[in-house]
């Protein structure tokens, strides 16, 4: 069921295991997807390439997922404005209220299957299932 | 083997060896901050990994330790022995899984007792009263309690409030009484088997129970400051009549976590956030087809005002019913692929291949240039000349090529060795001894097939190390030397060869007692024995059958003696020697070659046929008059060098059948294997070379004294001997 989609979605993770999840579960429903290993990356990604959606995991290297978020909010539009999804392990309520308040979109937690993933890009992107 | 476990397999040893060196450097100084930053993220990128293949024991276990963790991190525990021990303990539990797991291809079953034990212990050192997810059976409760209520509610949360509330200024039931939409308030004692009478009145020792009819998101809100003493529950509440829509219920949650974000007091980033949420709105009512609404979202969106923003979200989650919930369905997992051999490769290795190759095409093309040139009648010499030019060009890419190949393979001693400071403590603890283990040229290169294959090897040296080199600590300080003993483990290359050396400060070997045990044992004759020197006497730690410890311990005397060591490194074309001096210490050397693929050769024409010796066996060619020949027994030898050495012949060991040369003088060709002289009487001494050598396999795969074969130039198989199999 591939069908033509110009959604172009950014995973950041620094797990190459759940990128590949991920991008898998994406490339099927036809997305372009993309990977950064941490904030860094992901910032020097956005600044090149425009993105429909962020995948944003919280603990990364270099630069974690929430200090990514505040920094991309931060800049000017219409590079501020791109949604973003925080996956994370944590489950703490106080974790979930910091991405919020660093711009997040939604929260879920991880581990997250695919077929789920997909539709919660899909309605984040406005994309019909 | 599924893609997924594959990849995961590889990803969590790779966690697993890097949380082991990170734990074991805290033992050394428990509060580096990087290091407990690297353990916290390696157990919980572990955790999240364990999700992704559907292990939810490995999960478990590892949240466990993870929140631990987390407290170091924050600084509230205080890392100890036992909680680091514990934590290598799920290691090696979570080892054991994957290596079930690599065998199986699947995740194991019945993983959950193990798991179970972990979170015990893990909990039980640590006296945490965190509220892990599990312990969901004070909901079980409430609901038991009043189920009328408990259907109404949506959000159930339990409080458990710091012992020391009180003087923290806090009040636990006011904060609670705050709270929107209270059904129920319920209060325990936190540990209901204490007797009324030894409460201390002063600490706050109940939990609260509390069920409301407003969403997690408000309580969150309102009990903010707290929440790490709150467990929140959401429940799952009918859709209310008021509030269904056409909208999954993934599609309303999306939607209120918009309204939220919107919300967000946050000054800075507050246009991006409004554009972020107003889009992710739009794009959820255009794909649930609730057009209007999108449009009234947009609409409110460009007119760039937050409130009427907010309103409009609102009232698209107001909407009218009518759909249907979405169903999850859960497809096939990924089709399984066949189980590969994994090695990561730098990049830049793999670029340098693929422009050899190119430049390799540039040559092939010429080639085929020449030979159309040929064709067309260009003189013998002009083609000659061209063909030299390129068959120079071929020889440098293909040398070029080779080596590249080779760097693919190399690994850095670092995979092998940050393995081992972790059985050195164990090693050591166990026998009640103090050491100092370092790690020297961890960065040195070397062939995969050597990084992989010598972590046994090295483990036995370092185990023989701690248990007979080193002293202990009260002998240590008789003979003046620091109570704490040192283990230097060191690689470094010396040309070809890539040098593995354990070097311990410990009695060195004991030569008297080495000497009386190969006397007893018989291992070399007597008189033999006599004559020989220490250093001599030291390497027959690595004769076979040989043990010195006076009695077994745990942990040398496994039978597994110094003799395993060399037979490994010797396959591997290496030679391990000792080098030790009285009460100064010991260096175990292990000379290795630096890639096992290729091998320097001599070539010999021996009984009429042309074989191959490898180089590093070579030690000297002679030219020994047969009167010096003598024959013991059955075979002959010869004195070299106040050595005796015997003398093989091909012909008689291979079976091809004997030539009885009547020259006045031998040629022979002196090899040392396995410590042992041996020499070979040869015809012709021929060239050395490289080769790339095949194992022997097929029909030479069970003939004696071969190592293995090799094309030579003209098309010729090459057999390779191997002396130390042909001498016994």
């Amino acid at each position: 069921m591939t069908v033509a989609n110009p959604k172009h979605v950014l995973i950041i993770d620094d797990a190459a295991l759940v990128r590949a999840y991920y991008r898998q579960a994406l490339e099927r429903a036809g997305y372009h997807v993309d990977e950064a290993l941490n904030g860094l990356e992901a910032m020097e990604k956005v600044l090149l390439h425009s993105f429909d959606l962020l995948i944003v995991d919280v603990n990364m290297p270099q630069m974690d997922g929430v200090t990514f978020l505040l920094t991309l909010r931060d800049k000017e539009l219409p590079l501020s404005a791109i949604p973003a999804l925080v996956t994370s392990t944590e489950a703490g309520q106080q974790d979930i209220a910091a991405a919020r308040a660093a711009g997040a979109n939604y929260y879920v937690v991880k581990p997250l299957k695919q077929e789920a993933l997909t539709e919660l890009v899909g309605m984040l992107c406005g994309v019909a299932a | 083997m599924n893609e997924f476990i594959e990849q995961f397999l590889l990803e969590a040893r790779e966690l697993i060896e890097q949380a082991t060196s990170d734990l074991l450097a805290l033992e050394h100084q428990a509060d580096d901050p990087e290091k407990i930053d690297g353990v916290f993220r390696a157990f919980h990128t572990l955790k999240g990994a364990a999700g992704i293949v559907d292990f939810e024991p490995m999960g478990r276990a590892l949240h466990a330790v993870e929140s631990i963790l987390a407290g170091f991190r924050s600084r509230t525990n205080v890392i100890s022995p036992t909680i680091i021990n514990e934590c290598l303990a799920c290691l090696d539990q979570v080892t054991r899984w994957l290596d079930d797991m690599e065998a199986s291809g699947e995740v194991p079953s019945g993983a959950g007792a193990a798991a179970d034990a972990i979170v015990r212990r893990i909990s039980g050192t640590a006296e945490l009263d965190a509220p892990a997810s599990p312990g969901r059976d004070w909901l079980a409760r409430l609901r038991d309690q009043n189920p009328g209520q408990f259907s109404e509610a949506r959000t159930a949360l339990r409080y458990v409030p710091n012992p020391d509330a009180f003087f923290r200024s806090e009040d636990p039931l006011a904060m609670i009484e705050e709270l929107p939409g209270l059904i129920s308030i319920d209060l325990a004692l936190s540990d209901p088997a204490q007797p009324f009478d030894t409460i201390n009145p002063f600490t706050c020792a109940m939990e609260i129970f509390v069920l409301t009819n407003v969403d997690t998101e408000t309580v969150i809100r309102i009990v903010g400051g707290a929440s790490n003493q709150i467990e929140l529950h959401a429940l799952d509440t009918k859709p209310r009549a008021d509030s269904a829509t056409t909208l999954s219920s993934l599609g309303r949650s999306i939607l209120e976590a918009q309204v939220l974000l919107l919300r967000e007091p946050r000054q800075n980033g507050r246009a991006g956030r409004m554009a972020a949420a107003g889009s992710v709105s739009i794009n959820v009512l255009r794909q649930a087809g609730l057009e209007a609404a999108a449009a009234s979202v947009a609409d409110a969106l460009n007119d760039g005002n937050a409130i009427s923003l907010i309103a409009s979200i609102e009232r698209a989650l107001r909407e009218k019913p009518g759909g249907v919930l979405s169903e999850i369905v859960d497809t096939s997992r990924p089709s399984s692929a066949a189980a590969t051999r994994v090695l990561r490769v730098d990049t830049t290795r793999i670029d340098t291949l693929v422009n050899l190759t190119g430049e390799l095409t540039v040559v092939k093309n010429a080639l085929g240039h020449l030979a159309t040139r040929a064709q067309a009648g260009l003189d013998a010499k002009g083609v000659a000349a061209n063909l030299r030019d390129l068959q120079t060009q071929l020889d440098r890419l293909v040398g070029e090529v080779q080596r590249a190949v080779l760097r693919i393979r190399v690994l850095p001693m670092r995979q092998m060795f940050q393995r081992f400071p972790r059985p050195v403590r164990e090693i050591s603890a166990s026998v009640g001894k103090l050491i100092n283990f370092t790690v020297e040229g961890d960065d040195t290169e070397a062939d995969k097939a050597i990084v992989e294959s010598l972590f046994e090897p090295l483990l036995h040296v370092l185990r023989n190390a701690i248990d007979h080199g080193i002293e202990d600590a009260e002998e240590r300080q008789a003979t003046g030397k620091p109570s704490t003993a040192t283990i230097v483990l060191r690689a470094f290359r010396q040309l070809d060869n890539v040098i593995v050396e354990i070097e311990d400060d410990g009695r060195g070997v004991d030569v008297a007692r080495v000497r009386e045990v190969a006397a007893a044992r018989g291992l070399v004759a007597a008189d033999t024995l006599a004559r020989m020197t220490d250093a001599e006497i030291v390497d027959l730690i690595f004769v076979s059958g040989f043990s010195t410890a006076r009695e077994v311990t745990d942990l040398s005397g496994r039978g597994v003696g110094m003799d395993a060591v060399r037979t490994v490194v010797e396959r591997l074309g290496g030679r391990v020697s000792i080098d030790s001096r009285p009460n100064v210490g010991s260096v175990v050397r292990l000379t290795l070659p630096f890639t096992v693929m290729m091998t320097r050769l001599m070539t010999i024409e021996s009984a009429g046929q042309v074989f191959g010796l490898p180089l590093d066996m070579v030690i000297e060619t002679a030219i020994i008059p047969r009167d010096r020949i003598v024959s013991i027994g059955g075979a002959a030898a010869f004195a070299w060098r106040d050595k005796t050495v015997p003398l093989i012949s091909l012909a008689t060991s291979l079976g091809l059948g004997s030539r009885v040369s009547d020259a006045g003088q031998a040629r022979v060709v002196i090899t040392s294997a396995g410590g042992q002289l041996a020499a070979i009487e040869v015809e012709r001494l021929g060239e050395r070379m490289d080769v790339m050598l095949k194992p022997r396999e097929g029909l030479l795969g069970g003939v004696k004294g071969v190592t293995g074969t090799t094309l030579l130039g003209d098309g010729r198989v090459l057999i390779v001997l191997d002396v130390q199999e042909l001498f016994n």
